[in-house]
């Protein structure tokens, strides 16, 4: 579950305890005080004259799971003495009976099961005072029978089961696993389809029971009933638990067995129910039978008090130590001054190791009494700086105006289908998702940005220009990779507000481009090429590796995500790819001693001459005078030709030991204008 | 007339020019139209073939010269003039800005409080989303028969047997403790996976923090004093903290953490359910079956570990309401982070 997950509660009113524990509080501290030692009270509720409290049980604890177990807790908590009530097997009057036979078909199933006759009962609507109780914690109330049995597993945390023993073919009880395709009726009417991973209580024909969970409907106690079989047993927790989720079936019964009930407390709660039915039910004890071991080994732990004063970071004296575990019900015996021989109860399974009596102490003594210190923290090795990139990548984003998103790692088919991925081989599917949403680990980051972009531009976004940097997901051979990418996705205008009036203008790759550029020299990456792979998808080369690309989103995918008149760019780096090639250092260069001469040259030349190579050549021919060349205007309109583009190219002359003459870079100028016009082909303005 | 001295003569009467407009006369009369240099230009097919060269450069040179000039004049005079007259700036006008971006909410909760650990000697890991069952249960000893090893309550891969989506970013410590030798001081931040059934409360994908701390003699009143930090730092000074029991398989002692509702401080309302205590937290000192696992002698050392829900935190930092707003990347909600 992690550090965060959902408990179970359990429900028990504040006059209830008060029949095993005298309390002296009032329930607002009595809430306080338990939730303080681990019972969070989280409801706490007057009805009447009583309190209802509704306690979030942890899963390590069953014995918490009753009226009984709490009071213990209060008993602990308080120093008040707990009051049992143990009670006697009473003479069994033998009747005309059958006797009873009962069979444990595997003592790993069941490692204790007891039956007990009583015939002769009245079947009637339970007194008022019962009703009550049962229906103040939320329990319908059915006839005294079934409401005694569910009393005494409020009460005592044993759930029960009564059966008519008149329905019980030859009278007989197998507990076994269910046959193949064999089915029950269960007491809510279902049919339910069992299989040999589930344990049932069946007679010589049939099952009447799923173990530990509910009953049949054949075999319920109506109104009609005579006579009844009490059964109170103990069931593997885990096939309690396996058959409930294969059974999509709760009940409280089952929310007991499968953490576990306290063994030795079944009888008497067997007992304590035949008392009440006895009382509210005449009847009479006719028969027991039990098979199995009800006694259950009880852990002894040795307890360092100077260890638990260690980890705690405290100086509980040994007195006060021995005093919390007596209070618990454990019992001691003290090997030195510091050690403890600690004898833990039956109903705590969950105490194996000192560590676990340390918690038990710490509990009831109090975290709140633990005071606060600080560890010297020694400083960590640098293990991963991942991270910083992605900060740092994050930041740079975030200065260019782009905006962050983070969407599902989890997709549908169809989102990978609308975007043009391949669906029917190589994606890695989820076993039980819930919904369609969460069938497949994505294989890549920009569909669901085209789906989160598309969806701002439903809620009349202008211009979305969104950013994000997640895993996608690949299968290589038994393992699962996965890989940091950087999904980019622009559309919409770009503008600028400018005293001639709003420039506003279509987003392009080019801008795309301009952010991607910005970024890895920002992040020191050197050596990047963009490559036109197809019409509308550039590679992004990094040291000749692709490392990713930038997609002009063609009009069939902008129909399918329902996106129209727009433009759609984005862009997906391999965050892992590029990291190799990223570098931060900075290295200081001398800043230029000589100034520099820059001339301007304006032309149009043809638009399909790319201008890379036209750089290239123009630096190649300006070297060593020629310190960069630049284009610092694009324009395409009136006063160029249709099929041109209008070009303004910056030379920048520049030497480091001393300014240049214009005498000097005259010819040079000339030359590269010559070479514009000659191998370019372009024409002057 | 040679070309230097033309220049000097402009740079003259340039100098004497003090309004936009008396500029505009020196620039039609140099470079306009009929201007010096378009004559200058029109008289080169007239000159011997040797010397048009030559004398074509000069001229385009003294052209871009005076340009350059023209403009430099021109900002003088402009800028001179708004500093003499009265502004005619209207400050109500929208300022012209290059608009920045947003970080997630998200990322900056987690920033926020790695920052804060970070500061206390902690570093930042990660560890994959995709985990091995030993390294998401077995290796924390969350045993066979615990309800969390349940499919439903993890997302388990088809074709990839004991793969699934780690539940938590506790799998991080086994990963890093089986791999490096204490001290060790770490945060974790990172993507988890549950199938819970999507509401305003609830999704399938969220955030977590995980923090451990192991060395010699670490104790739990250590692990107190750091998380009180971390929460007073995250949460404000005046914050009141509580620590209730609680248990975790991978931890003992185990603790949950409250602290005094944000909104209502402490006086009870209906984001904290009327309590007075916020639930932000779970944490404790490891349990030696964890270090078993990792082959740690639990004689030796001692750690704490805790965890906490970001999409949680972030909520109650600004007040969001669902969770699903998260992932939705609505620019209306992420452009007010």
């Amino acid at each position: 579950m992690g550090f965060i997950g959902g408990c179970n509660g359990v429900k028990v009113t504040y006059s209830w305890l008060k029949k095993f524990v005298d309390i002296k509080i009032s329930p607002q501290e009595l809430a306080e005080k338990l939730t303080m030692s681990g019972l969070e009270v989280v409801f706490l509720e007057k009805r009447g004259e009583n309190f209802v409290l509704e306690i979030e049980i942890t899963s390590n604890r069953p014995d918490w799971l009753s009226v009984l177990g709490i009071a213990r807790e209060v008993s602990a908590i308080t120093g008040s003495k707990l009051k049992t009530i143990n009670f006697q097997e009473p003479k069994i009057k033998r009747k005309n009976l059958r006797p009873l036979k009962i069979s444990v078909a595997n003592k790993q199933d069941c490692s204790f099961y007891s039956a007990r006759i009583i015939s002769d009962v009245r079947v009637s609507p339970s007194p008022e005072w019962l009703k009550d109780r049962l229906e103040t914690l939320g329990c319908r109330s059915v006839n005294n029978i079934v409401d005694i049995t569910n009393y005494c597993l409020f009460e005592l945390g044993q759930p029960l089961h009564a059966f008519d023993l008149d329905k019980l073919s030859q009278k007989e009880i197998r507990v076994r696993r269910a046959k193949v395709d064999e089915k029950i009726i269960t007491i809510d009417g279902q049919t339910r389809l069992l299989g040999p991973e589930i344990l049932v209580i069946a007679d010589t024909h049939k099952p009447v029971a799923i173990a530990g969970i509910m009953g049949g409907q054949e075999t319920e106690v109506t109104f009609k009933t005579r006579n009844i079989l009490l059964e109170s047993a103990v069931f593997n927790p885990a096939l309690v638990r396996l058959a409930k989720q294969r059974l999509g079936l709760q009940s409280e019964s089952a929310y007991r067995f499968e953490r576990g009930v306290d063994s030795e407390a079944v009888r008497n709660a067997s007992l304590a129910a035949q008392e009440l039915i006895l009382k509210l039910a005449s009847g009479t004890p006719s028969g027991f039978r039990s098979l199995g071991v009800s006694k259950v080994t009880h852990p002894v732990i040795n307890l360092d008090v100077a260890y638990l004063n260690k980890l705690l970071g405290t100086a509980i004296p040994v007195f006060k130590v021995k005093q919390i575990l007596n209070r618990l019900g454990f019992h001691l015996k003290t090997k030195t001054r510091n050690i403890l021989v600690v004898k833990v109860p039956g109903f705590r399974q969950d105490l194996k190791l000192p560590v676990d009596l340390v918690e038990e102490v710490a509990r009831i003594y109090g975290y709140a009494q633990i005071s606060q210190t600080l560890p010297a923290v020694k400083p960590g090795r640098k293990v991963l700086d991942k991270r910083d990139v992605i900060g740092n990548i994050k930041n740079i984003l975030w200065g260019l105006g782009l905006d962050e998103a983070i969407t599902y790692s989890l997709v549908d088919r169809d989102l990978l289908n609308k975007s043009g991925i391949n669906t029917d081989a190589g994606l890695i599917e989820i076993l039980n998702p819930l919904s369609k949403e969460q069938e497949v680990l994505r294989p890549a980051l920009y569909p669901s940005l085209i789906r989160a972009l598309a969806y701002n531009l439903d809620q009349q976004q202008e211009r979305v220009s969104i950013f994000e940097i997640a895993n996608v997901f690949s299968g290589r051979l038994n393992a699962v990779a996965e890989d940091s990418l950087l999904g980019i996705a622009l559309c919409g205008d770009s503008t600028f507000f400018t005293k001639q009036g709003l420039v506003r203008e279509e987003i392009t790759l080019l801008h795309l481009k301009g952010i991607l550029e910005t970024l890895f020299n920002r992040l020191g990456v050197g050596g990047f090429d963009f490559i036109r792979q197809e019409d509308n998808k550039i590679n992004i080369i990094i040291n000749q590796k692709q490392v990713g690309f930038m997609l002009d989103l063609a009009g069939q995918t902008l129909g399918a995500f329902d996106i129209k008149n727009r433009q759609v760019v984005l862009a997906q780096v391999n965050l892992e790819q590029l990291s190799g090639s990223i570098n931060l250092e900075k290295k200081f260069l001398n800043i230029p001693k000589y100034p520099a001469i820059t001339r301007n040259i304006s032309f149009a030349i043809n638009e399909d001459i790319p201008v890379e190579g036209l750089l290239t050549a123009v630096e190649a021919k300006g070297a060593p005078l020629l310190a960069q060349a630049k284009i610092v205007d694009y324009y395409q309109g009136k006063q160029i030709p249709v099929g041109f583009k209008g070009l303004t190219l910056s030379c920048i002359y520049r030497v480091d030991d001393r300014t240049l003459t214009e005498g000097e870079i005259a010819p040079l100028h000339q030359d590269i204008c010559s070479l514009l016009e000659e191998r370019f082909g372009v024409k002057l303005r | 007339m040679d070309i230097n001295s033309i220049q000097a003569q402009i740079e003259g009467d340039l100098a004497g020019v003090v309004s936009v407009q008396a500029l505009e006369e020196v620039r039609i009369k140099y470079l306009g139209r009929k201007g010096l240099i378009s004559e200058l230009t029109s008289s080169i097919p007239g000159l011997a073939v040797e010397q048009r060269g030559t004398f074509g450069q000069q001229v385009n040179t003294l052209k871009n010269k005076l340009l350059e000039l023209f403009e430099e004049k021109e900002k003088t005079l402009k800028t001179k003039s708004s500093v003499l007259k009265k502004s005619n700036l209207d400050i109500g006008m929208p300022g012209i800005v290059q608009e920045l971006g947003h970080i997630h909410p998200i990322t900056q909760v987690i920033d926020e409080i790695c920052t804060v650990f970070n500061r206390m000697g902690f570093s930042v890991v990660q560890g994959p989303e995709v985990e091995t069952e030993y390294n998401n249960f077995t290796g924390l000893n969350i045993p066979l028969e615990h309800p969390s090893r349940d499919a439903f309550d993890t997302f388990y891969l088809k074709d990839y047997s004991k793969l699934l989506l780690r539940s938590h970013t506790s799998p991080v410590q086994v990963r890093v403790m089986k791999t490096q030798k204490p001290p060790l001081a770490m945060v974790v931040p990172g993507r988890v996976y549950r199938p819970d059934a999507v509401d305003a409360s609830h999704l399938f994908m969220f955030h977590q923090i995980e923090g451990f701390l192991v060395d010699e003699n670490i104790r739990f009143s250590d692990l107190k004093g750091i998380l009180e930090l971390f929460a007073k730092n995250v949460f404000g000074r005046d914050i009141r903290m509580r620590f209730r029991p609680h248990f975790f398989p991978f931890t003992e002692p185990s603790v949950e953490v409250d602290i005094s509702c944000i909104i209502c401080k402490g006086r009870g309302c209906s984001v904290c359910g009327r309590k007075g205590w916020l639930e932000i937290l779970g944490a404790g000192m490891i349990h030696p079956n964890v270090f078993k696992q990792v082959g740690y002698a639990s004689d030796i050392y001692t750690g704490f570990a805790f965890g906490m829900g970001v999409e949680r935190i972030a909520m109650l930092k600004y007040g969001i309401n669902d969770i699903r707003l998260f992932f939705e990347n609505d620019l209306r909600f992420l452009r007010q982070f």
